[in-house]
């Protein structure tokens, strides 16, 4: 097996930004209320290095890293990978990587694990001891876990989850954010601990390895620490909680150990969400009462600031919510050129290139993509041939406004699951995760004549080889710079 | 003058809200003494009022996306509430 470089701890990654120019070092006190967030977020809009925080107002000893992955070369710095790697093989390296054998965790010895150096129980473990930040004005709390993950097991089968589920602070004891009832955890909970008024044991990981955050937003059915194994090429080193029987990863920041607790809601919300806005209701949702907190000297929490493009969020949601399609397209066999969804458009447009080897290809993958577990959280799938470049928008909106039929090449698909956070539906659809999506099919009808064919006109179509050589050669003669 | 300041999330019409009565509301504090505890969460028994004045503290009334209302109202917080499970360990 190929050992991957990768990343055992955030700070490892940290330092790998730094030398790729990837990070901008912030020695200047900033307020975890408000002014941390509108860093962030300005750079997440102008697409700048991570800031890394090394002082924040009320919290000495604690640092703080933003954006840690909202941009492909920070993805690819991440993956181990040279930081100007084209998106299309960044995907390749990451099928390649997540198909095949699961590779297993294993249990490090307490002395071995960093997240062990400090631990609260009791009063001590109080929420507000971590300088969780209000990342956007209006939110409905500070929102200590944005860029993070729970662990919880499965009663019955003992399979973990990782899963990134935000986390809002209520009180010193109390975190409440929403578990979406189609989620792993959520089908966990509501599906196996409510029913017997059961507590669910739970861990947060604060400021894991880069990877780890990967796989937590990642939709892929492989227990996530195991998927980590995979992107690693190394087995994930967990450690053993103080106050239940989960793992966590040993080198992470901060642990926030507790229990899920069944049958009562507190109101969450507002937050500025993925989509660029904020529209989840504020309502009552899922309760963390916490019992230990762990954590590393001088920990660095991580922080994400969701809102318009580009953040992980959407950057990573769309790269691995794209690429689980490509694999479920794959092995049904259809003849895919590639799957790319754009970050652009908040993970919920996609498109998909295929050579359209029989009539009504487009219906057939869409029927696929928005009948799997990914559906949830897209509505938008744009088929084209392969004359297009999936990876470049211009050319998306080229093929889409050109070859999709206003009435022919769109088929809408009604009673979806959809999510509260969709700003289009309407507040009662919110309110139950009921959705709608549509098809965009950008490819030409089989039964057309050849003859009556359009033909794109575009310098590498239309110009005889010979032509198109003479003109590159003579390019620079004629007085044009590149 | 105001001691201490809150605000709270209005999910219906804020001039449908009952006044001096006793209620039950969620408030985040901001004003805190320790400066790490601003927007601590309570259930609290409480009545308020759309003067500014009525009242001891100050509450600020945010709608359901978060929008701050201009205009601060009053609240006197009776007591808080302790809605949540207690601690197991
Ligand atoms: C920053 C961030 C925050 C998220 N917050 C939530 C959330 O609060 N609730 C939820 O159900 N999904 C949330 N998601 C989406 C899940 O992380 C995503 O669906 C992931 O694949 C969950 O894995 P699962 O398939 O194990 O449930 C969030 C994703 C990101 C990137
Ligand atoms: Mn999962």
């Amino acid at each position: 097996m190929e050992n991957y470089q990768f990343y055992k701890d955030n700070r490892e990654f940290i330092k790998a930004l730094e030398s790729h120019g990837e990070l901008v070092t912030v020695q200047q006190e900033v307020d975890w209320d408000l002014e941390m967030g509108a860093i962030v977020r300005r750079v997440c809009e102008k697409r700048l290095a991570a800031p890394y925080f090394k002082k924040i107002r009320d919290y000495p000893g604690f640092e703080a890293l933003g954006a840690p992955l909202a941009t492909y070369s920070r993805l690819a710095i991440a993956m181990g990978m040279n930081p100007k790697t084209s998106i299309p093989e960044i995907s390749d390296e990451y099928v390649r990587r997540t198909t095949g054998t699961p590779i297993q965790s294993i249990l490090v010895d307490r002395k071995k694990a960093p997240c062990k150096e400090n631990i609260l129980m009791g009063k001590e473990a109080d929420l507000f001891k971590l300088p969780g930040p209000m990342v956007h004005d209006g939110d409905g709390g500070r929102y200590l876990a944005t860029w993070h993950f729970v662990v919880a097991k499965d009663p019955e089968t003992d399979t973990v989850n990782w899963g990134m589920y935000r986390q809002m602070v209520f009180d010193e004891k109390t975190m409440v954010g929403p578990v979406l009832p189609f989620s792993d955890m959520g089908k966990m909970f509501y599906g196996k601990y409510v029913p017997k008024n059961k507590p669910m044991p739970f861990a947060t990981v604060i400021g894991c390895d880069p990877l780890s955050g990967v796989a937590a937003c990642a939709p892929s059915p492989i227990p996530e620490d195991q998927f980590t194994g995979m992107l690693m090429g190394k087995p994930v080193e967990l450690v053993k909680c103080e106050t239940c029987d989960l793992e966590v990863p040993a080198h992470a920041e901060i642990i926030i150990e507790g229990e899920v607790i069944p049958n009562l809601w507190i109101e969450e919300a507002p937050f500025g969400e993925y989509t660029g806005y904020r529209t989840s209701p504020r309502e009552p949702r899922t309760v963390y009462r916490i019992k230990a907190i762990t954590h590393r000297n001088n920990p660095i929490i991580t922080v994400s600031n969701m809102g318009v493009p580009t953040d992980e969020g959407q950057l990573l949601r769309s790269f691995s919510l794209g690429l689980e399609m490509r694999k479920l397209l794959e092995s049904q066999g259809i003849p895919i050129t590639g799957v790319y969804m754009l970050p652009e458009s908040t993970h919920h447009m996609v498109v998909v290139g295929v050579r359209p080897a029989y009539s009504n290809i487009a219906t057939q993958i869409a029927n696929l993509v928005f009948g799997s577990k990914l559906s949830p959280w897209f509505h938008m799938v744009i088929v084209v041939d392969e004359e297009t470049d999936i990876y470049n928008k211009d050319d998306v909106i080229h093929a889409l406004a050109t070859k999709c039929h206003p009435i022919r090449g769109i088929r809408k698909y009604e009673h979806s699951v959809g999510t509260p956070l969709y700003p289009f539906a309407n507040p009662d659809d919110r309110k139950w995760s009921r959705g709608a999506q549509v098809l965009f099919d950008c490819t030409f009808p089989l039964d057309w004549p050849k003859s009556d064919l359009p033909i794109k006109v575009s310098f590498n179509k239309v110009y005889p080889k010979e032509i198109q050589e003479k003109v590159l050669k003579n390019w620079k003669n004629y007085g044009f710079k590149d | 003058m105001a001691n201490r300041e809150y605000d709270t999330f209005i999910l219906s019409d804020p001039a449908l809200l009952q006044e001096d009565r006793e209620m039950e509301l969620i408030v985040r504090e901001l004003t805190p003494p320790d400066l790490r505890y601003k927007y601590r969460s309570a259930y609290v028994n409480a009545m308020i009022s759309k003067s500014e004045t009525k009242y001891p503290d100050r509450l600020w009334i945010r709608l359901g996306r978060g929008q701050l209302q201009e205009k601060p109202w009053s609240i006197k917080i009776l007591k808080e509430l302790n809605k949540l499970p207690k601690e197991s360990e």
